[in-house]
């Protein structure tokens, strides 16, 4: 790689994008929807199901900005729903939570850095933080019809959803970012 | 595993379509299905789901796995919706249902309005799967980058989706390679008397090598991007997509769909209607 295409990558900011940027997105969303074959539900609970690859989501947004967040959230989510067979656009307002999740993961990684100086403790609060806010975009299934009432919503969609994703993140996000940080380093990133 | 999109419907007369006319009537569908509760209009847009859906040539026994995962992902919704709203459905009152019986222990009723609900979620929710599921077995995989720039999406993001969906086989391979290494080692996710913590934590030896690898892979493609100049102007696209008569004519069905439907729902007629029969059920 060219010393002019490092040095430029290193001064560009969290909104611009770049090749590296689209091919980290386009990583993130594969491997997003590759790992969404993964699911454990919570015992006691009908629909609380923990995903470990939405890991993925806070990851890509916390290590490679928000607008690869942004993307591997919402194209990931879509294409692991066509795979499944659910359909690219059937729950397209959860595939762009899932976005915001991302997006929001990396603007709290930028925002929070000079309040929480321990990167792994920043990474996790990040990702709880992006997840409880990202996601309360599902409750726009009760204006498309997919939620009958605000208490459907809030125990069938937004609760399960923020209990499954907020304890994945939380657990997998740190370690990610602990594996990629020395990679980063020796990699010149 | 196989996870990556197949194309099953290879010289189907949707597959001779443009992508874009894909992408664009499942748009218009979707809007049109979720302003709809109304079973005698939802009958005629599952109708033309299906027929839509035929056109493509899916073989069913390749997708029914898909299809399983909807229906029981559609009776999830259903049954959440219909036992937490406690029988308060589309603008009914608990006094105008027509019940049928109580759920013992939540008291939810189970009424005419709610079966009715019932059979208008599934209509609606299938009808949406069938105009999806060409989407992904009825596009060439090479055409999507460039129907997405052809829709608007600027070029560097169509190309990242094109991106994903050549990573997606890939990256399921790197998957099953990295679990296989890991069983040599002694891995196993099923293990049976963990808890679901335990097992997220299980994953740890999957998703960090299979994430570190495709990162520190990604370098190669990022170089070759930026050699050939990658983001320092428009890009242009080798495939080239034009829409015939054929093409026209879908797109101004949908679009004609979707305004006939906007007009009936701005009048009020396409909310929940409960047919005569389901409620003459609850009298007898």
């Amino acid at each position: 790689m060219s010393t002019a295409t490092l040095d430029r990558d290193r001064n560009s900011g969290m909104w611009d994008v770049t090749a590296r940027t689209i091919v980290y997105a386009a990583i993130g969303a594969a491997l997003y929807a590759v790992l969404a074959q993964f699911q454990v539900t919570l015992p006691g609970t009908a629909n609380v199901a923990l995903r470990p690859g939405f890991a993925i989501v806070t990851f890509f947004g916390f290590a490679f900005g928000p607008i690869v967040g942004l993307f591997v959230g919402l194209v990931g989510n879509a294409i692991a729903d066509q795979i499944s067979g659910w359909g690219l656009l059937t729950s397209w307002n959860w595939s762009l939570a899932n976005g915001l999740a991302g997006l929001l993961a990396g603007v709290f990684g930028v925002t929070l850095a000079g309040t929480i100086r321990n990167r792994l403790a920043l990474s996790a609060v990040s990702a709880i933080l992006a997840v409880a806010i990202g996601f309360l975009f599902v409750f726009s299934d009760l204006v498309l019809g997919s939620a009958e009432s605000f208490e459907a919503a809030l125990t069938a969609n937004y609760l399960p959803v923020l209990i499954g994703n907020a304890i994945v993140a939380g657990i997998l996000t740190p370690i990610l970012v602990a594996a990629w940080e020395p990679l980063r380093e020796s990699m010149g990133r | 595993m196989n996870v990556a999109p197949r194309y099953l419907g290879r010289g189907s007369w949707l597959a001779r379509r443009d992508p874009r006319v894909l992408i664009v009537s499942l748009a218009f569908f979707v809007v049109t299905v979720v302003q709809v509760w109304d079973l005698r209009i939802l009958a005629v847009l599952a109708v033309t789901a299906y027929a839509y859906y035929r056109s493509a040539r899916i073989p069913f026994r390749e997708v029914r796995l898909q299809w399983g995962y909807v229906i029981f992902f559609v009776s999830f919704l259903v049954i959440v919706n219909t036992l937490l709203t406690g029988g308060e459905l589309r603008g009914y009152g608990v006094e105008e249902l027509h019940v049928y019986f109580n759920v013992p222990l939540l008291g939810t009723p189970i009424s005419a309005e709610s079966v009715t609900y019932a059979i208008a979620q599934y209509m609606r929710f299938l009808s949406m799967a069938a105009v999806g599921f060409p989407i992904a077995f009825a596009i060439a995989p090479g055409d999507i980058g460039p129907a997405f720039a052809r829709l608007g999406v600027p070029y560097k993001f169509a190309y990242g989706l094109e991106l994903t969906f050549r990573f997606v086989p890939s990256l399921a391979a790197d998957l099953q390679t990295t679990i296989d290494a890991q069983r040599v080692r002694g891995y196993e996710w099923e293990a049976k008397g963990r808890s679901p913590i335990g097992k997220v934590r299980r994953t740890i030896p999957l998703v960090t090598p299979l994430t570190m690898n495709a990162v520190i892979g990604a370098e190669d493609t990022i170089d070759a991007m930026d050699l050939r100049g990658f983001g320092t102007q428009r890009r242009t696209w080798l495939r080239q997509l034009a829409l015939d008569g054929t093409d026209r004519l879908v797109l101004l069905f949908f679009g004609g769909l979707l305004a006939a439907v906007t007009a009936l729902s701005v009048a009020g007629l396409t909310q929940l209607w409960v047919p005569q029969l389901l409620i003459d059920l609850a009298s007898a």
